[in-house]
């Protein structure tokens, strides 16, 4: 469901046509009293109100209920008007010191870790006294970056250093950063994302850079006391809060309730650096060689799969790594190592997709870590069924054809998309306005 | 197990390389076993260096995990043997100037203790090399250079160019270590060169304890109205019981699937 | 007369010929490892092994096993008997009418041999195995006539020259194939190495009625298995000499079927060419499914795997032992492939596929598939098993096996334990004490786990006191009971089918009829061939009233299902799955139940894509029949039960 408000052509077109026959309806519903053929003012009793969320009519009697002319969906509009609450601003004028942050911006984006992160500073300059400010530090393209409501009081944006863009891999400028923030904020703290994606690799920079024993893998973090998790998560560390500090996920809550003011900060000068590591940019990967375990996207085809060439042209066209039920691999239809479950690869996929596979009790354990399960099945009382969260009964062949069309659609960029969302909009109106 | 699904490995058996291996545990039974990531470095440098490729390991030389390396093929491990309290990174600078080496490979964590993963960027700094985290695979060195395929989230890989002497660890991407075989294990040298080394003392002051589970947080809404709450309370946890499309045309079918592809951002 | 020293002289040297020969032969046998045997008795006992043992197995081919005694008799009674005849002259009635007899017999043999090879099975060799025949047949009408000639029933002077000529050329031509081919490598090289393959056999234990299928130690501080083909003991490498590629092994070998790259005749004869050095592109059999023939080159120091045998071929193994059953020659096909393995294992680490992971495991966590080890009670929450570690003492120690770990196979437990239950059984489990037994591991080559693993265990065996041991798998029960006593380990060990049935014969357990269809009874390998149990699983069905429907292939000739020896794990492909081809088996019987006693067959049988026969465990048959109510223990107890079943 969505907070934008949204515009019902059919009830515009409706409404323009006085000839139409539900146009007295729509009218009453959209622009409340009515004059009859008498020039009695007559109301629709049943266009009154909306159906509550356990099912009763409520009537909203405060506002005006009329409001939404032209089709526009008063309890979207309700939403919408909701989550632009103001959140109140936190201020710091003048900050005692600093808790620096060091954000992954993965893909130009706040992850959910860097937030926790942004969050954690904030615990720690509420434990300290005085007033401190958090610097988000954020190297790279940033997009739809919200750094205010993130929780930075303080900005150090930069995307480039001296002409060297700091989008891709280059630690060696971006320690150089951190270096120029170290001697002019000198913040109390440095916080990293104990993340793949560079987070633990600056943090460990930093801190060798600086000398100092860095808090690593810590999930629980106080002023003085760290708890970090050991080799192979099976150990947990007390030991005292350092200066840098590596957070695991989830390691506080974000910032959700106030609003910040993310000023920049210009850093006075850079060091300047010779890199010594390159980055050549990022290798086109075919997604069919992708190993298994590694996979996001899996296709994975049964023993219900009869037109292989067509299986590799949809799993080419939607980008997906192929996997296969240990029936389709002993028919000689697929590799071995593409073999998904226990007696093959346990594998991690957001999301997989298992096409005319019935879901033997071991392909079933080989899955378990997956998020999404879509299964194209004739039978619909199979296990594979029972554990996917969506099912579709039918001749995998009919549905992977259409499926295939649909993917080629949509990288043509001819989208014959039927007018789905509006679809799911007027069902949300029917149960509310 | 993974295809070939870049080119092999680079080989050349000048090549100095050195892999420092720790002693891991098995996640199941806590038994000692060589540490998985550093036994695709010690993979990985078998491939470019062969045999000639050398095993480092500091510390008190558990039989068991460390023979696991030799097992692999190689003839000996270069034990320095200190303390198991002490700090390695002193000592392995030490060795690593006496005994210099093109590329150091090592693991990103250990598998027992506090595995920070510090000890490589440690190294890297002391002896001004530079370090280039969670690599998948080395293609080419030539003229000083090498260029290196770091893995990154979702099995994808970006090609990185980096002078020589340099430390990298490897990721879990890298191909799988070969199989340790007991000839070989029984076989191998493993002579212990005593050194001495400061013990860590600030680690001595932490505590050390068994994981203890973490809370899985908790999907808190914060609703502002009565009937925000009220779903949030009753809606239906996720994954019981999936959606079921039994009617309906084959396109509506893959409508629907496409559909959830999108949302969950795998067809973009 | 041209006889009169022309034949003996042709005698003698076929003979010095056959002694030097013999003697080159033994040399090449003897650059194997040493492994002592009792020469003395081993010779004393020989005859008594040819004639009663190998006619054992030779005597399932009713037709073969008399063309054999009359030939081969025939043979060695002539030989016998021309010496003195022929050699030294002697004219005696007594030695010339017997002399005429044994070749009229061995000609009647060797006329039976030729009809067979007229139109041979394709399991048979061709080569110098087609001009057998002939030989025999020259060899023993040359002499019957030259005997008539010289011992004076033909007047003298009878026919010419010419005739006497004809036939100097058939004694040549017999002499040279029958003695001079035996000892330098014809085919008649069987009788001489195979009578003393016989004598110095590994497993003497095996005549007699014997039974003996513990794979033999490896000792881990000397030579971990065989690289070269002198790393086998020397009577190993006599054994390989003993093959009469009849190629029995081949036509039962699964993996053979299954169209995997091996072939147990051709490996036993790739392994005679590693030991003589050479190529094989004399061999004249089947291929190795999907390898040519004549590329393979070896000698006595030179590595079998990637030159004489492709490393393939070993891991496509199941070691079902059907090959070692059938072989006339008693040759240890599987010892000599797991021996080959131990090398590539624990000197190589080239265990294929998902085997190093299996191994992996094993070390690290005492079980193939690396669970927690401190789970393996898990599958029995609910059941309030009596722990061993609680009650120190039980009558039966049930051994768990790693079944612990697999959801079907618990199915197969908890029905054992109702079974326990019901009979109320003084039991008791090791818990997670238990480890894995130890089969895969010692499978798959690799001894130096496989003896960690059975160490741990007897030791914790040895903490308790039991009577018994009962086991549903049979890989454990067979490993338990054959292979820890090299390491100090005896026990009585029973495969839950024969303890089951016991407690029926005793009146322990009431069971109803069976209401189902036509159910057929698969043998598993470890259970039947290894262990020779082929009566209490049946004898079981029959009291709950199931007619066993018997498959072709059953008892000690039943086939693998393909899950043995590491099998699945090593996954060498091949055209087919010997699990389909057994299913198939059964669907010829038109059997809708499969009644098995191996977690290993219901796991690969049930992996066939349905619609097949249902996959039941005896010990669920059993459990689903059980009458619960102990009043009446008198009635159904006593079913008629030991019907011959074969």
């Amino acid at each position: 469901m969505t907070d934008i408000p949204r515009r019902d052509p059919r009830t515009e077109w409706i409404l323009r046509n006085r000839l139409h026959p539900q146009y007295d309806e729509m009218v009453a519903v959209n622009s409340g009293p009515v004059r009859g053929p008498t020039g009695l003012l007559r109301k629709n009793p049943h266009a009154v109100g909306f159906i509550g969320p356990n099912g009763i009519k409520r009537i909203d009697r405060s506002a005006g209920l009329t409001g939404g002319a032209g089709g526009l969906s008063s309890r979207a509009k309700g939403r919408s008007a909701q989550a632009e609450v103001e959140l109140p601003m936190h201020r710091v004028e003048q900050p005692d010191f600093y808790v620096a942050v060091v954000v992954d911006l993965a893909g130009g984006r706040l992850s959910s870790h860097d937030k926790d992160v942004l969050g954690q500073a904030h615990q720690l300059v509420k434990a300290a006294e005085g007033e401190g400010a958090v610097v988000a530090v954020a190297l790279g393209e940033a997009r739809e970056a919200n750094f205010d409501k993130a929780g930075a009081d303080r900005m150090v944006h930069l995307t480039e250093v001296y002409g060297q863009s700091l989008t891709g891999y280059c630690p060696e400028h971006k320690l150089a950063v951190l270096e120029a923030v170290e001697s002019e904020l000198a913040p109390r703290y440095w916080l990293f994302p104990d993340s793949v994606h560079g987070g633990a690799d600056l943090g460990s920079r930093l801190a060798a850079r600086l000398s100092e024993r860095p808090v690593v893998h810590a999930w629980q973090v106080d002023a003085d006391h760290s708890v970090c998790r050991g080799g192979s998560q099976l150990t947990d560390w007390h030991r005292p809060t350092a200066r840098v500090i590596l957070l695991a996920e989830e390691c506080a809550l974000p910032i959700d309730e106030t609003r910040h003011e993310a000023k920049p900060i210009e850093l006075a000068s850079i060091p300047k650096v010779t890199p010594r590591i390159e980055d050549l940019g990022q290798v086109e990967v075919d997604p069919s060689k992708i190993a298994l375990g590694e996979a996001e996207f899996i296709l994975s085809a049964g023993n219900g799969v009869r037109d292989w060439s067509q299986f590799h042209e949809v799993a080419t066209a939607l980008g997906a790594t192929e996997g296969a039920s240990r029936v389709a691999v002993d028919d000689g239809n697929m590799p071995r190592f593409r073999q998904v479950g226990a007696t093959g690869t346990w594998v991690t996929a957001r999301v997989y997709v298992a096409v005319g596979i019935s879901g033997a009790i071991q392909h079933m354990q080989g899955i378990g870590r997956c998020d999404k399960v879509v299964a194209i099945n004739l039978d619909d009382g199979c296990d594979m069924i029972k554990r996917a969260d969506l099912s579709v009964i039918g001749n995998s062949q009919g549905i992977l054809g259409e499926l295939l069309r649909l993917a080629e659609s949509r990288q043509s960029g001819t989208e014959l998309e039927s007018p789905k969302a509006t679809a799911e909009s007027t069902e949300e109106d029917r149960h509310v306005a | 197990m993974s295809p070939d699904s870049f080119p092999n490995s680079f080989s050349n058996p000048d090549l100095k390389v050195a892999s420092l291996i720790s002693v891991g545990q098995h996640p199941k039974s806590g038994r000692a076993r060589r540490a998985s990531q550093d036994a695709r470095a010690v993979e990985l440098g078998l491939k470019m260096a062969g045999s000639s490729s050398r095993l480092i390991h500091v510390g008190g030389g558990d039989e068991t995990g460390l023979r696991q390396y030799l097992g692999m093929g190689l003839p000996e491990i270069t034990l320095l043997e200190a303390d198991g309290r002490a700090d390695a990174v002193p000592i392995l600078v030490r060795h690593l100037k006496e005994q210099p080496a093109d590329i150091v490979l090592t693991g990103i964590h250990a598998e027992r203790g506090e595995a920070s993963g510090m000890v490589p960027y440690l190294l890297a700094e002391y002896l001004g090399w530079p370090i280039v985290p969670r690599i998948a695979d080395i293609q080419k060195v030539e003229e000083g250079f090498a260029e290196v395929l770091q893995a990154l989230p979702r099995g994808q890989r970006r090609l990185l160019r980096v002078s020589l002497p340099f430390i990298a660890t490897v990721d879990n991407a890298a191909p799988d270590a070969r199989q340790y075989a007991f000839g070989p294990a029984r076989r191998g040298l493993m002579d212990g060169v005593a050194v001495d080394a400061p013990v860590d003392e600030t680690r001595l002051e932490w505590q050390e304890s068994p994981a203890k589970p973490r809370p899985k947080r908790l999907n808190v809404v914060k609703a502002k109205s009565a009937a925000d709450r009220f779903k949030a309370a009753t809606a239906k946890p996720q994954g019981q019981g999936g959606k079921v499309i039994r009617d309906g045309t084959d396109r509506e079918k893959a409508e629907a699937i496409m559909e959830l592809l999108i949302a969950e951002g795998v067809v973009r | 007369m041209l006889l009169d020293w022309l034949l003996p002289a042709l005698v003698v040297t076929a003979l010095a010929l056959l002694v030097i020969g013999a003697i080159r032969r033994v040399l090449l046998w003897r650059a194997g490892q040493p492994e002592p045997v009792n020469i003395i008795a081993g010779l004393m006992a020989m005859p008594r092994r040819y004639l009663v043992d190998l006619h054992h197995v030779v005597e399932r081919d009713k037709v073969m096993s008399n063309t054999h005694v009359a030939t081969a008799g025939g043979f060695v009674l002539s030989m016998l008997l021309i010496i003195p005849v022929h050699v030294f002259g002697l004219e005696s009635r007594w030695l010339s009418i017997p002399l005429l007899i044994a070749t009229a017999l061995m000609f009647t043999g060797a006329i039976f041999v030729y009809r067979r090879r007229r139109n041979p099975p394709a399991r048979l060799s061709r080569g110098p195995w087609m001009r057998l025949p002939k030989s025999l047949l020259m060899f023993s009408a040359s002499f019957f006539l030259l005997t008539l000639v010289t011992s004076g029933f033909l007047p003298e002077n009878f026919g010419s020259w010419v005739l006497v000529a004809v036939l100097l050329v058939g004694v040549t031509l017999g002499l040279s194939e029958m003695l001079f081919g035996m000892g330098w490598g014809g085919p008649m090289k069987h009788a001489f190495a195979g009578a003393l393959h016989l004598a110095f056999h590994r497993r003497p234990e095996r005549f007699g009625g014997g039974r003996s299928t513990g794979l033999k130690p490896v000792n881990l501080d000397g030579k971990l298995g065989v690289a070269d083909p002198k790393d086998f003991k020397w009577n190993q490498l006599l054994g390989f000499d003993a093959c009469v590629q009849c190629g029995r092994c081949e036509a039962v070998c699964p993996a053979f079927a299954a169209g995997q790259p091996l072939n147990p005749k051709k490996l036993i004869q790739d392994m005679v060419v590693g030991m003589a050095g050479g190529t094989d592109a004399n061999y004249a059999g089947s291929p190795y499914p999907g390898t040519d023939v004549g590329k393979a080159e070896g000698n006595p120091h030179q590595p079998i795997v990637d030159g004489l045998v492709s490393a393939d071929t070993l891991w496509s193994c199941t070691t079902c032992r059907a090959c070692v059953e059938e072989c006339p020659m008693m040759i240890e096909h599987v010892d000599a492939i797991v021996d080959m393995r131990r090398h590539l294992t624990l000197e190589r680490g080239e265990t294929p596929n998902k085997g190093a992971e299996v191994l992996d495991n094993l070390i690290a966590t005492d079980n193939p598939g690396g669970n927690e080890p401190g789970s393996r009670m898990n599958w029995a929450a609910d059941l309030d098993l009596p722990l061993m570690a609680d009650k120190h003492e039980a009558e039966v120690l049930f051994w768990v096996s790693d079944g612990c770990f697999d959801m079907r196979s618990q199915r197969i437990l908890r029905a054992f334990v109702q079974i326990l239950k019901a009979a109320k059984v003084d039991f008791a489990v090791l818990g997670n004490e238990e480890r894995d037994s130890g089969d895969v591991a010692r499978r798959l080559g690799d001894d130096a786990t496989f003896q960690t693993l059975a160490r741990h265990n007897i030791a914790t065996l040895g903490k308790y006191r039991f009577q018994r041991i009962v086991t549903t798998d049979p890989h454990a029960f067979h490993v338990l009971k054959n292979e820890y006593g090299d390491f100090g380990g005896h026990y009585e060990v029973l495969h839950h089918s024969t303890f089951i049935n016991e407690l029926v014969e005793q009146g322990q357990l009431s069971l109803d009829r069976f209401k189902g269809g036509t159910v057929t009874y698969h043998d598993p390998c470890y259970l039947g061939r290894y262990n020779g149990e082929y009566e209490s699983p049946r004898a079981l069905l029959n009291a709950l009233g199931i007619q066993v429907s018997e498959m072709d292939r059953s008892g000690y000739r039943s086939r693998c299902c393909g899950g043995g020896g590491g099998a699945p794990i090593t996954d060498i492909p091949g055209e087919h799955r010997i699990a389909d081809m057994r299913v198939d088996d059964a669907r010829k019987v038109e059997a809708e139940t499969i009644a098995v006693a191996c977690q290993q067959c219901t796991a690969m049988l049930e992996g066939v894509v349905e619609p097949r026969p249902e996959i039941r465990d005896l010990a669920e048959l059993v459990a689903d029949g059980l009458i619960i109510e102990a009043a009446d223990s008198t009635a159904p107890a006593a079913q008629p039960i030991a019907e011959e079943v074969h």
